[in-house]
């Protein structure tokens, strides 16, 4: 059941302008990393692959965008046009929906921001620096899109206006809020992502250093997760259809 | 149909006491009924309440206030009932990339039917869409869309079928023959609630209604009693003629009108009756040497009968 909403979701994905606007700016990395290459700049490739182009640019701009985006044109646009009613109407259970949605809304997200650190990194890398940091960036964005991806599904469960939630929180809390009051990087995905891309990537100090500590946000990765999640799929089995008069 | 009280068997859809409110809004207030096989027609004006009532009764809305019970389950929150309930919506969306048959075929692996091919060729011949099924569905009329919702409805052969304004965007054509086919399915023992604001729709098709107004129940029971109710209610007609007071004179004699007024170059006349003043009409005219010139019905719209049947 849950593969049938994931396909049918994929489709839906597929189909919409928001996807091609996204896959678009998905190139913008790359076509930053050819300037770099060309104008041959003084910083090293790998501390400017590591914090421009995938932590600056991609973790904390183009993951955030492109989860929320995929995230409520998942679900929120299913309550919005009132098709949700087809899948509602089914004797399923509410959390094998959440659960086609959320991994249609990852694998959208993740092929995305991924293929955008590959082509951007290789580009900006290649020839000059350690190949380890753009491993480490990987792992992290899969991670951190998933993340993302199932906050924002929920959000789009709870409001109307998850779009506008969902910006003010990566746009606003996360990029604004965490660098005047730094202990609130504790609840930040971002922070998150950053510091399990350093994990995994073992750079050297001077090329990539994260605020927060690995296991801490890894584990904080699977709670925010899991628990979106499960909250998603709660919402859903007493969500209420129907116009109000 | 009958009222939720008096039912000694189980009633495949249960209606206590429900009210369901937005805010300060009240959209449907206080009503109890119990539907037994058979087709029912839900009828009321726009904004009566009759989709946050079917929304209800689909499991799709919580009651603020009473309950909803659908084959002796709760409506809410128990997605296990769709196995035997299926609900029509109203609105046109439907997912427009997938062709017909994939739409009535998704809804039937969702069902996890045993055999979904099948059911979806039979579904959709059911409401003859077997040789548009290939296209896509953003390319359909409203019709179009709308037959093949049912379709995707009608899949899993549900014993209670709720549909919310099903005939919208059909042509007359394919009206009738949705009419008969769910005729045809009440007499295989189904419940059938449609809604509708129409009340030649209603006529055609539901035995029983249940005449919603106002997030209230108006009226509910056989048809025809209903029907008799509308046409016998008191009617108000502006009449025009070479003769005003002598015509207004000549109706006053006649036993179904009971008012009559000048009124700047018209005659009011409030009657009893439809039919009997259809008659009076021109006979006071003959007797006052009048000719007519015209004769309007002043409070013929829905609205006003709906309103009759609550303030009675």
């Amino acid at each position: 059941m849950t593969v049938l909403v994931l396909t049918l979701t994929l489709r839906q994905l597929l189909g919409q302008k928001r996807t091609l606007v996204l896959a678009g700016l998905g190139l913008l990395p790359l076509v930053a990393a050819i300037i770099f290459r060309v104008g041959d700049g003084g910083e090293e490739a790998a501390e400017f692959t590591a914090q421009f182009l995938l932590n600056g640019l991609i973790v904390n701009a183009l993951l955030p965008l492109t989860a929320l985006l995929l995230a409520t044109a998942a679900l929120g646009s299913e309550v919005e046009d009132g098709t949700i009613v087809y899948l509602l109407s089914k004797p399923v259970e509410r959390w094998r929906i959440v659960a086609g949605k959320l991994l249609a809304a990852w694998g959208a997200t993740a092929v995305i921001v991924l293929a955008s650190a590959v082509v951007s990194g290789v580009v900006a890398l290649a020839g000059e620096g350690d190949w380890r940091i753009l491993g480490g960036f990987l792992v992290a964005l899969a991670v951190g899109s998933m993340a993302y991806s199932s906050l924002f599904v929920l959000l789009s469960l709870v409001t109307s206006r998850a779009l506008f939630v969902g910006l003010a929180y990566a746009f606003i809390w996360e990029a604004v809020i965490t660098n005047f009051a730094p202990g609130v990087q504790r609840f930040s995905i971002r922070e998150f992502t950053a510091s399990v891309a350093e994990a995994a990537g073992d750079p050297s100090p001077w090329v990539f250093d994260a605020d927060l500590g690995t296991t801490y946000s890894v584990i904080l990765i699977i709670v925010v997760t899991t628990a979106a999640a499960g909250l998603a799929a709660w919402r859903l089995s007493r969500f209420e259809l129907g116009e109000a008069p | 149909m009958s009222t939720a009280e008096g039912t000694g068997t189980e009633a495949a859809v249960e209606v206590l006491d429900v009210s369901r409110w937005y805010g300060n809004v009240v959209a449907v207030n206080g009503i109890s009924f119990a539907l037994e096989p058979g087709v029912t027609g839900l009828l009321g004006p726009n904004g009566a309440g009759k989709t946050t009532l079917l929304n209800m009764i689909a499991g799709f809305l919580k009651p603020s206030a009473g309950e909803v019970r659908v084959l002796g389950e709760t409506a809410f929150g128990t997605p296990e009932i769709y196995e035997r309930v299926a609900l029509v919506p109203e609105r046109e969306a439907v997912y427009e990339f997938l062709t017909g048959y994939q739409f009535v075929q998704l809804s039937a692996r969702m069902h996890e039917l045993p055999d979904p091919e099948a059911a979806t060729i039979e579904a959709l011949r059911r409401v003859e869409m077997t040789s548009a099924a290939d296209r896509a569905t953003g390319g359909y009329s409203k019709g179009m869309k709308q037959r093949v919702k049912i379709a995707a409805a009608l899949v899993h052969d549900p014993e209670v079928l709720l549909l919310d304004e099903p005939f919208n965007g059909m042509d007359p054509r394919q009206r009738l023959q949705m009419m008969s086919l769910l005729g045809r399915m009440a007499e295989e023992g189904r419940t059938i609630l449609f809604s509708s604001h129409i009340l030649e729709e209603v006529e055609r098709l539901g035995e029983n209604v249940l005449v919603v107004v106002a997030g209230r129940l108006a009226a509910s029971g056989d048809f025809r009693a209903i029907r008799k109710l509308m046409t016998d209610r008191p009617h108000t007609f502006t009449i025009r003629s070479s003769d005003n007071r002598e015509l207004a004179k000549a109706l006053m004699a006649e036993e179904s009108v009971f008012g009559v007024e000048l009124n700047d170059g018209t005659v009011v006349v409030r009657a009893n009756e439809l039919g009997a003043f259809a008659s009076a009409a021109p006979r006071a005219a003959q007797t006052a040497g009048a000719s007519l010139f015209e004769v309007r019905p002043e409070d013929e719209s829905l609205e006003s009968v709906f309103e009759y049947l609550v303030t009675r």
